[in-house]
């Protein structure tokens, strides 16, 4: 290898996309293997190719969330145990049952079996799975170039989308400045200082968003042709469409249930986002200074992506 | 060029409009100044003249707006990117790109631009505002000069004639904004493109521009040449000074200043020097900091009395930040020692170091989380266990009675400030530190802010404050420390460090060249 990988050698859209396709690998797989191999792999790909820039200091906040979603998986099913006779015995807790007053009483702890166990921790890794690809790609992603990267024909959303990308980062800068700062008033304890910390750190990260997404608007982002009204009106019902479908499809997927539904509102979703953007980019004006060539390592993790979505529509990793 | 036609503008919820029926016009090549108090509407002003507002801040237009000759009223931002370029505050938080070429170039992309346009286009651009050799580097390893001249350049990149520029030097030291008002006004006459700038410090750019547009706080706005200062309170020293001695017309530059002021005997004061107090209330040995291995604060040594305000001086990135920090020790120290009454304070913890000394930062309002005034100053004297409001009486002492009801969030940046000092010294620190307290103040405030720190003075504290503010450091500093790439070069008495014959003279010490006249109030005023 003479030229060592980083996150910068991929486009962060590959990385977005692979994100994505670990977390519906996750979401769709019962196996808690499969949920560990995807953690590590995420923590692998952040620890290899990190850069150091802003955004890649967010690793620490996500290793947290996943950590406590887990945590608090198996806690729930210790605490608010549900007898199930079939199951082995793990920890022989003393049960409480507490009357509320109206309807059954309920049962805390008493004898944790361990599917029960088994079964919160998997609930927890699949959550903390997606958690961490999600981390992955917003660690390794450049917000800013994602967003030059978005095409233009999706303006409205990206608007949106790039307001609500740069928040995650920013909160997470401010929130080391307002901290340093608030420890000079030295209280850093107590429920007045979580406000005291989210109040600030939302405004900076709010403010910085959309003045970035102000300069970019200045600057011409978003402008296009003409187009005819029909046209207009076709582009829009089938980003609404793309965006409907592509939500309700991947909820029944993580939901689990309604596996053939989920992915036809997939298929759905992917060809209206498609016929979108065509649409849309009739109307295209931007050009590119330097295109954007699709680099070997670009080509490597889509394949792999392509890959792990096959195999999770034909049902591998179930 | 321009030309606004009754124009309105309000935001919701409020009843006071921002703006009210503003009749303006700008020609081709005019170089104008929008001055006002914080928080009247220049800054809406400027924005409404590329459609950011009302279509990113909210609110709501009335009248009309002509550009080139074309009513583009209620045009969007984008829509009119091809003809007005717009710089922001923070060059830094509106990049877009990750090099200097990409973000040069990112505007002609979006305006579809050929790719022999556009390289045409950059080299011009890159010439006009002499970054060539800055082309390929990453944004981020540029100064803060270096960074606005970028986001000028990208501003202009794609023909555009029209610049609107939002406080460009408010982040500079004193070279730095020099040589950018430079390249405006270069912009402006040799180019002929129309540049509109708000800004708060006044002095930087008033000798260059053709045109100054002051907003009032009831939203009139009037346009016109110097003649508008004469009844004006938020005006830098060389126009106060020419309104003290009823000098006619009023004098803006610096040279003419001169002229005049030699042509009549003047009465001025010396400068009392008050008598120190024996007392060091800190001592500061041999102070280093460094982050991954590179000096950012190399031994620093000074002592500062009881009684005494020493300010800390240099450009942007020598250090001034870093030393408070590592002096309140909250920050990072490599190695070095603070000595003060109660010890070292990167010794004590949080809660006693408010005892000894206090750090009020750059973003005071960080510091603020509670909801109203009444329930910040209630809650500090519960945490510092005073049982007679003792915090309200520091701010009253510091800004008079507020409506203890208004929101934190809604006081004035100067408020906002004076409430931060009022709850950090309530433990009763000896030794006040600030880091460039005078950024986002106009003059009126910047004044009451120095009463302030004069008063703390008065009462035997010790005052180090950070600043790039030649005029506000005279007005409150006994002596001045100089810092650059973190050694100390300097440390004199303010009026040998801000007087004639130094690197940074102020306004009144270059027009009058008296050793030892360095601010207005020491001149004594002619009756008209």
């Amino acid at each position: 290898m003479a030229k060592r990988f980083t996150a910068s050698t991929a486009s962060p859209l590959t990385w977005w996309l692979f994100a994505v396709t670990m977390a519906i690998v996750a979401g769709v797989s019962q196996n808690a293997m499969i949920q560990i191999l995807i953690c590590a792999a995420a923590l692998f790909a952040i620890l290899i190719f990190r850069e150091e820039a802003p955004w890649s200091r967010s690793v620490k906040f996500y290793l947290f969330l996943a950590g406590f979603v887990v945590i608090a998986r198996v806690l729930f099913r210790i605490v608010f145990n549900i007898q199930n006779p079939e199951d082995t015995t793990a920890i022989d807790l003393p049960g409480f049952s507490i009357n509320l007053g109206f309807g059954p009483p309920v049962e805390l702890f008493g004898a944790v079996g361990i599917q029960a166990l088994t079964g919160g921790a998997t609930d927890g890794l699949r959550l903390a799975a997606i958690i961490l690809s999600i981390g992955m790609a917003s660690s390794l992603a450049n917000p800013r170039a994602l967003l030059k990267s978005t095409p233009s024909a999706l303006y409205e959303i990206a608007s949106a989308i790039s307001v609500a990308i740069n928040l995650a980062p920013q909160m997470i800068s401010s929130l080391q400045r307002v901290q340093k700062a608030r420890s000079l008033r030295g209280r850093s304890k107590g429920l007045g200082s979580m406000a005291g910390t989210v109040i600030p750190v939302l405004e900076d990260a709010i403010d910085s968003s959309l003045s970035l997404a102000a300069s970019m608007d200045s600057r011409g982002f978003g402008r296009r042709g003409s187009l005819s009204k029909p046209l207009v009106l076709g582009a829009r019902l089938s980003s609404l469409m793309a965006v409907g479908a592509l939500s309700v499809g991947s909820f029944a997927l993580l939901v689990g249930q309604t596996q053939t539904l989920g992915w036809v509102l997939i298929a759905i979703g992917i060809v209206s986002s498609f016929a979108s953007i065509r649409i849309n980019s009739k109307s295209q004006i931007r050009t590119r200074f330097e295109p954007m060539k699709l680099q070997f390592f670009d080509a490597l993790i889509l394949s792999l992506s392509a890959l792990l979505l096959i195999a999770a529509i034909l049902g591998w990793f179930a | 060029m321009i030309a606004l036609r009754d124009v309105s503008f309000g935001y919701a919820g409020t009843e006071r409009p921002a703006l009210s029926r503003v009749n303006l016009d700008f020609l081709p090549g005019e170089f104008s100044l929008v001055c006002g108090a914080t928080g009247s509407g220049k800054s809406t002003l400027l924005r409404i003249l590329n459609g950011l507002a009302p279509h990113f801040t909210g609110g709501s237009l009335s009248g009309s707006l002509v550009i080139d000759g074309i009513d583009v009223t209620g045009s969007k931002p984008h829509e009119l990117a091809a003809q007005v370029g717009f710089v922001n505050q923070q060059p830094e938080s509106s990049f877009v790109s990750d090099t200097v070429k990409q973000e040069l170039v990112y505007g002609m992309e979006q305006l579809g631009f050929n790719r022999d346009k556009m390289s045409d286009s950059l080299k011009q651009v890159a010439e006009l505002l002499d970054i060539e050799e800055l082309l390929d580097r990453p944004l981020s390893w540029l100064s803060g000069g270096q960074q606005q001249r970028v986001a000028i350049a990208s501003a202009l990149a794609a023909g555009q004639k029209i610049l609107l520029l939002d406080e460009p030097t408010s982040a500079l030291d004193p070279e730095a904004a020099a040589e950018i008002v430079g390249v405006l006004k270069s912009l402006a006459h040799e180019h002929g493109i129309t540049v509109i700038l708000v800004e708060h410090r006044i002095e930087r750019v008033i000798e260059l521009v053709d045109s100054v547009v002051i907003v009032a706080n009831d939203g009139l706005v009037t346009k016109g040449g110097y003649e508008q200062f004469e009844n004006y309170h938020l005006v830098p020293p060389v126009i106060g000074l020419s309104t003290e001695l009823s000098w006619n017309p009023v004098t803006v530059s610096v040279s003419a200043a001169k002229a005049n002021w030699e042509r009549g005997p003047q009465q001025w004061k010396q400068l009392v020097n008050e008598n120190l107090s024996k007392t060091v209330a800190m001592e500061v040995n041999d102070l280093s900091v460094s982050y991954d291995g590179l000096d950012a604060v190399s031994k620093v040594s000074f002592e500062v009395h009881a009684g005494e305000v020493v300010a800390l001086m240099g450009k942007n990135g020598s250090g001034k930040s870093s030393v408070l920090w590592a002096i309140q020790g909250g920050g990072k120290r490599s190695s070095g020692s603070v000595k003060t009454q109660f010890g070292d304070p990167k010794s004590l913890s949080a809660d006693e170091r408010l005892c000894v000394l206090t750090l009020v930062p750059q973003k005071a309002a960080d510091l603020l989380f509670l909801n109203s005034l009444a329930d910040e100053l209630s809650e500090s004297d519960k945490f510092a266990q005073l049982t007679d409001s003792g915090t309200s009486k520091i701010f009253e002492s510091l800004t008079g009675r507020l409506d203890p009801k208004i929101h934190p969030r809604d006081l004035s940046a100067g408020q906002q400030l004076a409430l931060v000092l009022a709850l950090q010294l309530v433990k009763g620190a000896g030794i006040l530190l600030l880091d460039e307290p005078t950024r986002g103040l106009d003059y009126a405030a910047k004044r009451s802010l120095a009463k302030q720190i004069r008063a703390l003075r008065k009462e035997g504290k010790s005052v180090l404050v950070a600043s790039h503010d030649v005029e506000f450091v005279a007005l409150v500093a006994d002596r001045v420390l100089e810092l650059e790439s973190g050694k100390m070069i300097s440390d004199k008495l303010t009026t040998v460090a801000l007087g004639i014959g130094s690197s940074h003279p102020t306004q009144i010490s270059q027009i009058t060249g008296q050793p030892g006249l360095l601010t207005l109030s020491q001149v004594e005023k002619v009756q008209k």
